[in-house]
């Protein structure tokens, strides 16, 4: 691989890869609640952090060759970066809801504010008549 | 290669100041946590360009390890967000 082609293709990966993170960035600010924020962090991980792995992995085959375990490893972490994070931020966005962190009340539909359908939701703060069973 | 790296460097730097300016006027903790996972995610990123840039022969390494170990900082955020329960 010779050097024009190595660093055209670690400018078409790196640079894709970088404005990714920074437009998931620049959505930090358009979108109100915690959860949409982990909603529109997922680009930066599953595709631009794989593009900036892709250009190291190119940077790495211009370098120092072609070796198997280089292709594993990066292999391994582009399944990492797309498994991994996405559990990572399930599990974020899992201790949010729990928390108690604001969603943002225009919403719609939003199915965290009201109990699905069919399930008995008492609210324990309401005194109840203690003659009616509460079954 | 140097031109190309440096203007991805800037693009990640940018990114990382806007992120720090979004954690300052977050107003839930929610967002703070989403915010730094993105600052980390970024600043590897800067790692990477740093050692394509003085052609370092770990630079695989240094992102296999780091999206490994990523979910570490995420779930620890996750933990301190609840105070410890699950």
């Amino acid at each position: 691989m010779n050097e024009t082609l190595a660093t055209v293709l670690v400018g078409i990966f790196g640079i894709t890869g970088s404005l990714l993170l920074l437009a998931s960035a620049l959505a930090m600010f358009r979108v109100r609640d915690a959860l949409s924020r982990i909603n529109v962090f997922s680009p930066a991980t599953g595709l631009g952090m794989p593009l900036i792995v892709a250009a190291a992995y190119v940077f790495d085959l211009h370098s120092a060759g072609f070796s198997w375990s280089s292709l594993l490893m990066a292999v391994v972490a582009v399944l990492c970066l797309i498994i991994v994070s996405s559990v990572a931020s399930n599990t974020l966005a899992r201790s949010t809801v729990l928390s108690g962190q604001p969603v943002y009340r225009k919403t719609n539909p939003n199915r965290l504010a009201h109990p699905p359908a069919g399930v008995v939701d008492v609210d324990p703060d309401v005194d109840v008549d203690p003659d009616v069973d509460e079954g | 290669m140097t031109i190309v790296v440096s203007i991805c460097a800037i693009i990640l730097a940018a990114a990382i100041v806007i992120g720090l300016i979004r954690v300052l006027t977050a107003r839930d903790q929610g967002s703070r946590a989403v915010v730094s996972d993105l600052i980390y995610f970024s600043s590897i990123a800067i790692v990477t360009m740093l050692g394509i840039a003085v052609s370092s022969s770990i630079v695989i390494d240094v992102v296999f390890l780091a999206s490994m170990v990523g979910i570490l900082a995420t779930i620890a955020l996750a933990r301190i967000l609840t105070r410890g329960h699950r």
